[in-house]
């Protein structure tokens, strides 16, 4: 038996080895087809004329998770902080569970109601096409508010309670105790929520579609569109054949990498706690 | 506000009478700063919650409408846009993908736990890879998926490519979950057993397994949550016919596929609503019933 | 843990949470509701176009001509690299309708009242103008077949092709091409997987409705994916029957027997608060080339 929980134990390492091997495998023979200069740097992306450049993407995909960042990023902290530190036990029951649901909303959901809600107001609001950088960078930094907020409250919760107690004691405030003191104890913690969130945004594929514009060309304005590299598979994975097929997949490739990235820099983060 | 909050105002700060709401304001007049700080916390928490209020209240409102019986009917037609075979598919998706990888779970877990030595460099191996797995987007699972069990395997678009698919997905959290849980059983139990002169099976199967139980629910509701939302992921692995399945190898498409297929052609947008508000609220029973499983988990 | 320290002032804390939360969600929706606007003739035009290799972008472009040809002899599709990529007709209509500036469009079979079909050279977008010829922008649906089809799906073809057929396809808002006899075969049975253009699909699942009412014995499942995938995936044999909304490749010829089924009308589509009721061919091109940039350069200027 104990053989078989070790097998058992041995498939997550056979699952990532799998997904690696196919996913280069059957990536990387595109990218030398085409060129790795001209796939990674290339400007154009125009599959019926065999350019394959995804530059474009690659900075749509950077771009989208900045903002997501912006806008996620203090109002999840500020969230974990409340939820930690500010919020009465009664509270505390009902909004907890809307944070697991906000996270729980299946992304199809969210890519409508941006689709009929969001791009709209956007484009009231500031201007522009609505289906642009900046909204497709709201959506995502609502999604990305429950992994943060979850990662960073338990990350504040943990902070030795001592270090409020000296806080208080020296005369500060709770609110500035809460900012001042918790929250820079907790940094690795919220940093690795951060990074998490850093890893779903990037990944987001059916909501940023539906709000992003898709455009494949360089971005050139916040309220411009933009197009991502999971949106470019998606897009058009459903008929490519061949080089171009092979070219989406390698755009897979290339978002795995950054995925890979974004997960050791987590581990690397979380190893440094 | 009434006096009587204020019970002991030295323990929330510097200025008296914090605890009352006029005396904050004024604490805030005299310390603008902690005035700041609050604001902005009290305006993220609403910010957050204003958002999913936001979100439901609009699908509900546009969806709830939408409902009727049509959309429940057995058989789909593109006359009703019927969700049941959507419906019935997530279910058996989920409990596919739930019986491929909720064994494999278990045992990896019960092997990091009780087997491996701590900081054996093999169970770092596997943590790690688990953490990548918990870290890789649903359309890389998809690509996978398509690349692997679809076309190398010659699955074609099926329930089986699908579920193996979403297995290998929801694998690190029927992982973690577990292993939490495991961790949470008290040695003493172990002990006790051991003393008791049972084996090391014995002991995991009979007394450590069943303490061990809730854990492993949440992380099977946790699974089933990620498997109902999943789109991107069985869109190319599980294709999307609307039907009941006739066999393993039949072509499903679950609820959300569903949601999304109708979002695509423009005849169904009511349709596609209601099925939002289906979706949700299949989305809500499994927050709650995992809410409900956690709690009696910190009861015992 | 630390929520028990100002659980003492819960009450308070409460009463300002709700304030704050009430606040947000009205400004939220003073900011969402923000008074309609009335249509700025000089404003930018918003193009909405489909993703590169639809059905209907294919047929578009090539009704249109919003193509030519590069120094490689290779077609290049001219559709403006400034034009918001909707990966569904639903994304297109929902772009304009929400949008007072914006242009796409769309099969006819899924035109509904929140958008407005323009008029090209003066010709309404209906079945009949379609039929007659007098609007332009048309494109086939097309079902294709390898050489050794099934009896069944055989069948199925000959059902579609028929007077039946055509009644279902009629009412379905698209052209039928045909009007052929057809007998029930009885006691036929089997397995037809159909597959392709998610414009063909909602018809076809029509058709198979029909069709399974007076042949239950044939079981039909239908794959919906795109025109070039079902061309693909129908030469590999892996369905019986390819869907195509456009015509096919000479490539794909070689494999395949197109039959065509009907015929659908592309609408070009506007907001409804968009004044403009009807465009010329040469200015849908210029539009979706970019050349035309503003509604002003549209309704006031001709096109190049």
């Amino acid at each position: 038996m104990r053989v078989v929980f070790m097998l058992s134990a041995l498939i997550s390492v056979l699952a990532v080895f799998l997904i690696c091997v196919f996913l280069f495998a059957n990536g990387f023979p595109a990218i030398a087809k085409i060129g790795a200069g001209e796939f990674l740097l290339g400007r154009n992306w125009r599959p019926s004329n065999d350019l394959y450049g995804i530059f474009p993407m690659i900075l749509g995909s950077l771009y989208v998770t900045a903002g997501a960042v912006l806008v996620g990023v203090p109002i999840g902290i500020l969230s974990a902080l409340f939820l930690a530190l500010f919020c009465p036990k009664s509270l505390y029951r009902l909004v907890k569970p809307a944070i697991e649901l906000l996270a729980g909303i299946p992304s199809v959901v969210y890519g409508f109601f941006g689709m009929v809600v969001l791009v709209p107001w956007v484009r009231r609001s500031f201007g522009g096409h609505g289906n642009s950088i900046l909204t497709a960078s709201l959506l995502l930094g609502v999604m990305i508010l429950p992994t943060i907020i979850n990662v960073s409250e338990s990350a504040i919760r943990a902070v030795p309670r001592s270090y409020y107690e000296g806080g208080l004691a020296l005369g500060s405030s709770h609110e500035r105790t809460s900012l001042f003191i918790l929250l820079p104890a907790a940094k690795s913690g919220v940093f690795a929520g951060i990074v998490l969130g850093i890893g779903r945004a990037i990944g987001e594929t059916m909501a940023v579609i539906m709000v992003a514009g898709n455009q494949p060309r360089l971005p050139n304005g916040i309220l411009k569109g933009v197009r991502t590299l999971t949106a470019n598979i998606v897009i058009e994975m459903g008929y490519a054949a061949e080089l171009h097929r092979e070219a989406l997949i390698a755009t897979g490739a290339v978002l795995f990498v950054f995925i890979l990235i974004i997960n050791l820099s987590f581990t690397l983060v979380n190893r440094r706690d | 506000m009434s006096e009587k909050s204020v019970k002991n105002p030295s323990q929330s700060g510097p200025a008296p009478k914090r605890s009352e709401f006029g005396g904050r304001l004024k604490a805030y007049r005299n310390d603008p700063l902690s005035g700041l700080i609050a604001l902005a916390v009290y305006a993220a928490a609403a910010l957050t919650v204003g958002f999913l209020l936001f979100i439901l209240g609009y699908i509900f409102v546009k969806g709830v409408p939408n409902l009727n019986l049509s959309l429940f009917e057995w058989e789909y037609t593109s006359a009703n846009v019927s969700l049941t075979a959507a419906l019935i598919n997530t279910v058996l998706m989920t409990l596919m993908a739930l019986v491929i990888a909720g064994p494999i779970g278990i045992f990896a877990a019960i092997y990091l736990v009780e087997y491996a030595k701590r900081g054996n460099r093999f169970v770092k191996l596997v943590r790690l890879t688990a953490e990548t797995l918990a870290g890789i987007p649903s359309i890389i699972y998809g690509l996978f998926g398509l690349l692997f069990f679809v076309s190398f395997l010659g699955w074609g678009y099926s329930l089986l490519a699908g579920a193996f698919t979403l297995a290998i997905m929801i694998l690190p959290v029927m992982m973690r979950t577990t292993e939490e849980a495991l961790i949470a059983v008290p040695d003493s139990y172990r002990e006790g057993s051991f003393g008791l002169g049972a084996g090391k099976m014995r002991t995991v199967f009979v007394i450590v397994l069943p303490t061990a139980i809730p854990g492993i629910l949440t992380g099977v509701i946790l699974s089933t949550g990620r498997i109902v939302g999943e789109t991107a992921a069985l869109l190319y692995t599980a294709g999307s016919v609307a039907a009941v399945p006739t066999g393993f190898f039949s072509s499903v498409r679950t609820l959300s596929v569903h949601l999304y297929a109708l979002t695509q052609e423009g005849l169904y947008v009511d349709q596609a609503y209601a099925t939002a508000v289906v979706l949700i609220v299949l989305v809500l029973g499994l927050n709650m019933l995992s809410s409900v499983v956690a709690a009696r988990l910190t009861r015992n | 843990m630390f929520q028990c320290v100002n659980s003492d002032c819960g009450a308070c804390l409460n009463r300002r949470f709700y304030y704050v939360l009430f606040t947000a969600f009205l400004s939220c929706l003073l900011f969402g509701c923000a008074a309609s606007e009335t249509f700025n003739p000089g404003a930018e035009i918003v193009l909405v176009s489909r993703e590169d290799g639809s059905g209907t972008r294919g047929a578009f472009v090539d009704v249109t001509g919003i193509r030519a040809e590069d120094s490689n002899g290779q077609t290049v599709d001219l559709t403006s690299i400034e034009a918001i990529i909707a990966n569904g007709t639903n994304i297109v209509m929902t772009i304009v309708a929400q949008n007072p500036y914006a242009i796409g469009y769309i099969s006819l079979g899924s035109l509904n009242g929140t958008v407005k079909a323009l008029d090209i050279d003066g010709t309404e977008i209906s079945v009949e103008t379609i039929q007659s010829g007098d609007y332009r922008l048309s494109r086939p649906f097309i079902a294709a077949t390898r050489s050794d089809v099934s009896l069944a799906a055989r069948d199925f073809l000959n059902f579609i092709r028929s007077g039946a057929g055509r009644e279902v396809i009629q009412n379905a808002k698209y052209v039928a091409v045909s009007d052929g006899a057809y007998e029930v075969t009885n006691g036929l049975s089997g397995k037809v997987v159909i597959g392709g253009s998610s414009s063909v699909s909602p018809v076809m699942e029509k058709l198979k409705e029909a069709y399974r009412v007076l042949n239950p014995g044939v079981e039909i499942e239908i794959q919906q994916s795109d025109s070039t995938t079902g061309m693909l995936n129908a030469a590999e044999g892996i369905l019986d029957i390819g869907m195509a909304s456009r015509p096919l490749k000479d490539s794909e010829k070689e494999a395949l027997f197109p039959i065509e089924i009907a015929h659908d009308g592309i609408a070009v589509i506007v907001n409804r608060e968009n004044p403009l009721e009807s465009v010329s061919f040469d200015q849908v091109k210029a539009i979706f080339e970019g050349l035309a940039l503003t509604w002003d350069d549209v309704s006031v200027a001709p096109p190049r």
